[in-house]
């Protein structure tokens, strides 16, 4: 097998990893707020069948309304967040906005991070024009330094995403800060060849910074 | 009759508090912890009869934690409560002392039978 084929299979296969980490995670999640709501109706049923119907027992009734209306709406902003994620995949190249693109992963990696008492902070600069290439590719490439932060950080540790414009660029950094504890493992998620490939194929380019930040760089305007 | 000292640890309060509060209903002594400090600082001050535990919270491995308690005393029962279906958690979990596991969203009337369960083994030692 060519040397391009074969890296194009092993991009496919990590691409299929990286989907089925996604999945995983969103279905944890989901079973979470699934878990509240239905005690949270469990416990409704209790108190109607003891018959519990004073002032204060309607009071916590609407609570407890109200906490299956936010854990509804926080799921229902999840699946919004994995619909967007799928959808990048419609099609290999399209116009996308890097900070939205970026959001979906903060958002369907946060229970990643807070299992790992990892903070996961953003920092966007906001008019960030949108910019034409693979979506997909970018949330992959991405993903594989945030989880070289998740496998290697101690807890209370610091990942942060940052994205600014210049020199008609999109510039974007990821930060990881915190005490290493252990070794990125001799395969990691996403081999640098890899990741070189991938920027490439983006048009752009990648900088190790050192100090534990990794610099993106993609052209604001793709030929 | 003495109610059973339950310690139940889940990082999702509203969760616990909701289970924590039916379980009361049903006459368990019930206390609930977050994280895994939360928990060792309760289990010592009042150790338990049953713990239920979620092998998935924040800071502190679950499995960690259950090593500790039953290290502490190897006759309080531990439930694991999982999300998720990880079956190599579970099966290191089981080994490393756990009773039994149930799967989220739970069944209270499935969760009672086993916490009585585990009390009758605890009474039999």
């Amino acid at each position: 097998m060519r040397r391009d084929d074969k890296q194009e299979q092993e991009l496919r296969l990590l691409q299929l990893r990286f989907i089925g980490k996604i999945l995983a995670g969103f279905t944890h999640e989901s079973k979470n707020y699934l878990a509240i709501i239905n005690e949270s109706a469990g416990l409704m049923g209790d108190m109607i069948q003891m018959g519990k119907s004073s002032e204060k027992d309607l009071s916590e009734y609407l609570q407890i309304i109200r906490s299956v209306e936010d854990q509804i709406r926080r799921s229902n902003d999840h699946f919004r967040a994995l619909n967007r994620f799928a959808h990048r995949m419609d099609t290999e190249l399209s116009s996308y906005n890097i900070n939205e693109s970026l959001e979906e992963l903060v958002a369907l990696l946060t229970r990643f991070a807070n299992q790992r008492k990892i903070t996961l902070k953003k920092n966007f600069q906001e008019d960030i024009p949108s910019i034409y290439g693979n979506p997909a590719l970018f949330q992959l490439l991405v993903f594989s330094f945030l989880d070289k932060g998740f496998s290697t950080l101690d807890k209370d540790s610091r990942i942060t995403l940052q994205t600014a414009v210049a020199d008609r660029t999109v510039q974007i950094k990821i930060i990881l800060e915190g005490t290493v504890v252990k070794q990125e493992s001799d395969v990691p998620f996403l081999p640098f060849e890899m990741a070189e490939k991938i920027i490439d194929q983006l048009q752009g380019n990648i900088k190790q910074e050192g100090g534990g930040e990794t610099l993106l760089i993609l052209p604001l305007t793709a030929s | 009759m003495t109610r059973t000292k339950i310690l139940l640890v889940d990082d999702e309060v509203e969760f616990a508090s909701a289970l924590a509060e039916r379980l009361q209903m049903r006459n368990y002594d019930v206390r609930t912890a977050s994280n895994g400090l939360e928990a060792m600082a309760l289990f010592h001050e009042s150790p338990p009869d049953v713990v239920l535990l979620d092998l998935r919270i924040p800071g502190m491995d679950g499995l960690e934690i259950l090593s500790n308690i039953k290290k502490f005393d190897p006759s309080i029962e531990v439930l694991m409560l999982t999300g998720h279906g990880d079956r190599e958690s579970v099966q290191k979990g089981m080994q490393t002392g756990a009773l039994e596991y149930i799967m989220k969203p739970i069944d209270i009337d499935e969760l009672t039978s086993k916490i009585n369960r585990a009390m009758k083994k605890r009474e039999k030692i």
